[in-house]
């Protein structure tokens, strides 16, 4: 954790939009990858590096799958980041209420 | 749990204030919600001015008939064209909302069916009361009662209880116009289904707020 109780692995632009984005889906429910990219205008370049960021951690969990010569990779938000993210939420409250 | 530090903590270097990451999380998880919501409160308002206004027309139509003939030629395409319309936007937007999603965000194969049979069931109920005689067989309203209550079911097995009580508000709709004659439950349908529908995007719009 950073001094200020913030998860460093959340409190990033670019990661925190994903959390944000896959947390707003349904417990158990996936996304795809070209959706996700579609979402947070990033390149697929950039999206992979932080998901995979992401994954490392158990905070996402990934999946592909072949349909014929067509790759479908689709991503979720995993119980542990969810949870992650409601301490990161919670972090984020008691440091800006005590501002 | 501890982490390396992240050399890009700002994603393009420098640091990132925490006053700019609640206003980030507030506004990715504000948007994400509206982007992934199937009924948008948009589709829905603009749903129940067309519903009032085109069962509304209707009723203005058939109100002074005595006796009760039903809808005349020209308020069919009106009504055709209503639900095609309505069916047509709510496929679309519902497509686009639900793009790249798979689980509980989409509707199942159990649950089309059993929305398919609600409306099947309908159509013999209605049959069948028209030909017992029963007055308010084909009335508009009428239609409403078993698919309002198929969406309740629906619904609360999802425990999504907000449209558990609009399938059953759509339902006693269903049977509050078996009370209001012929004439009356085309009032009865523009009315009350266009407070349910205003009532649903509010309720939308309060929860993606919350």
């Amino acid at each position: 954790m950073n001094d200020d109780g913030l998860d460093p692995l959340i409190h990033v632009p670019t990661r925190l939009k994903i959390v944000a984005t896959l947390a707003a889906l349904p417990d158990g429910d996936t996304l795809s990858f070209t959706r996700l990219q579609d979402m947070l205008e990033l390149t697929p370049g950039n999206l992979i590096i932080q998901l995979r960021k992401l994954e490392e951690a158990d905070y996402i969990s990934s999946e592909k799958t072949r349909n014929g010569s067509v790759q479908k990779t689709t991503v979720a938000l995993t119980k542990q980041g969810r949870e992650a993210l409601g301490a990161y939420t919670q972090a984020l409250r008691n440091l800006l209420g005590g501002l | 749990m501890n982490h390396p530090p992240d050399t890009a903590a700002a994603g393009n270097g420098g640091t990132f204030d925490p006053r700019q990451a609640a206003a980030l999380l507030n506004q990715t998880t504000q948007q994400a919600r509206r982007k992934f919501q199937p009924s948008p409160p948009w589709l829905l308002a603009t749903r129940a001015v067309l519903v009032l206004a085109a069962l509304g027309a209707i009723w203005l139509s058939v109100r002074g008939q005595h006796p009760y003939r039903g809808p005349t030629a020209a308020d069919i395409p009106v009504l055709i064209g209503f639900i095609v319309l309505n069916f047509t936007a709510t496929v679309a937007v519902r497509r686009r909302a639900t793009a790249g999603v798979t689980g509980r965000s989409r509707f199942s194969q159990g649950e089309i069916m059993v929305l398919v049979a609600a409306f099947v069931a309908t159509v013999v109920a209605m049959t069948a009361l028209g030909v017992a005689g029963v007055s308010f067989a084909w009335s508009p309203t009428t239609v409403l009662v078993i698919p309002g209550l198929a969406w309740a079911a629906i619904s609360a097995a999802r425990a999504n209880w907000v449209e558990f009580g609009i399938g059953l508000a759509i339902a006693a709709l269903g049977v509050a116009g078996a009370f209001a004659g012929p004439a009356g439950s085309w009032a009865v349908a523009a009315v009350g289904l266009c407070a349910v529908l205003l009532g649903n995007a509010a309720a939308i719009v309060w929860q993606q707020r919350a």
